[in-house]
């Protein structure tokens, strides 16, 4: 269930705060206990907030560790503190899980009906998003329609400045209807 | 390219902030108070494209990939000021709903993103469009590109300076993760894109007008 805006502004100023306060921590036992507080605290959205988590953040850090600690122990010949490597690993997934979780619980629109350009401009951007991903997945589905093999990275750029064009027309027009839209029922 | 969350400490985000913060408050009054009815359409519609841009992966050696950024075309197209709320606009969509990059580290991505290498951009291009004005944009969106991503490796391999413990990988081996592919593959097709998609909104300006 969402928070109410002012609870939902509370929550979200703690959650700031706390961000930076886990990224100055370094000692993977303090972090691993916050994370599994962190568990505890938000046990309603926790399998939600892990799975996406799972999925956008732990594999991108796996990958930067895992490719820095190899580099350091083949090319440096040393050997890499894995504490460290293990707080980096641990940190992400601490930060990521608790953003995930905290705004799980606001309405963040409602959380920032205080400063309307700012919402307003969270709308669009957000609609702009979804309605462009769709067209460059039907700009991509084209390209593959009209060329006997799977396009190569040099047809992805030749197609991309018109793409672009048409993107920056369609988006213009887009975002200016929904700003419109939105201005007329009091944002 | 953006840095996520938990590799940089406070002692390097919080002054990012700082910096950044301001810059924000300035571009907000003075391009999205509340006469300005076009520009936030305008915005909020090229702050779209950018993020779309940054979904476009480009497949490097190694088994890795990496992204446009369409922060340069922003710049070129809108000035760098723009440019830089935008970049910061899509990092903060993308924190928020998408976790990439951070919450904590806006500030430095912001800053590295979308304000360094936008900046370059835009004054190479200023400078060299007369002398060649084809080649300026490609130039021009290169060499942003190689700003932001050499001033990413280089606040990564600050924070290893100051604490080893929050960031352990040193200098040496973050800069050739992230300059090897800049320089090699990612400004090229930056800089390809740029100068083609800045032709192309010429053109369909040069229609709309007359």
């Amino acid at each position: 269930m969402k928070l109410g805006p002012r609870r939902g502004r509370l929550l979200l100023a703690a959650w700031f705060a706390a961000c930076f306060v886990f990224s100055a921590i370094a000692d993977p036992v303090w972090l691993a206990a916050l994370l599994a507080a962190m568990v505890l605290v938000f046990w309603k959205q926790a399998s939600r907030a892990a799975r996406r988590t799972a999925v956008s953040a732990v594999p991108l850090t796996l990958f930067l560790i895992l490719a820095s600690w190899g580099w350091v122990h083949v090319v440096a010949q040393q050997t890499p503190d894995l504490r460290a490597y293990a707080a980096l690993a641990l940190r992400t997934t601490l930060i990521a899980f608790t953003s995930f979780a905290v705004l799980a619980r606001v309405d963040l629109l409602a959380a920032l009906q205080p400063w309307p350009t700012l919402s307003r401009l969270l709308v669009i951007i957000l609609g702009q998003v979804h309605a462009l991903r769709l067209l460059v997945t039907e700009s991509l589905l084209g390209l593959r329609s009209r060329l006997p093999r799977k396009p190569r990275a040099l047809d992805a750029i030749r197609g991309a400045g018109g793409i672009t064009a048409t993107l920056l027309t369609l988006a213009t027009k887009n975002a200016r209807d929904i700003s419109d839209a939105l201005r007329s029922r009091g944002f | 390219m953006h840095i996520p969350d938990g590799f940089l400490a406070p002692t390097i985000t919080l002054p990012a902030y700082a910096i950044s913060g301001p810059l924000w408050v300035w571009a907000a009054r003075k391009h999205f108070g509340p006469n300005q009815v076009e520009t936030l359409p305008a915005v909020g519609a090229l702050t779209a494209v950018a993020f779309v841009l940054q979904t476009i992966m480009i497949p490097v050696p190694g088994g890795t990939s990496t992204h446009l950024v369409g922060a340069a075309l922003l710049a070129l197209a809108q000035g760098p000021l723009q440019a830089f709320v935008c970049e910061s606009l899509v990092l903060l969509v993308q924190a928020l709903f998408f976790g990439a990059g951070g919450i904590t580290v806006l500030g430095v991505n912001a800053l590295a993103m979308g304000l360094l290498g936008p900046l370059c951009a835009w004054l190479v291009f200023r400078g060299l469009r007369r002398a060649w004005p084809r080649l300026a944009a490609f130039v021009a969106a290169y060499l942003g590109m190689q700003v932001s991503t050499l001033a990413v490796a280089l606040t990564l391999g600050l924070q290893h300076h100051l604490s080893p413990a929050i960031f352990p990988t040193p200098l040496p081996v973050m800069f050739t993760a992230m300059m090897v592919p800049s320089l090699t593959v990612t400004g090229i097709v930056e800089g390809l894109y740029t100068m083609l998609a800045l032709r192309l909104l010429e053109r369909v300006r040069g229609k709309v007008a007359s």
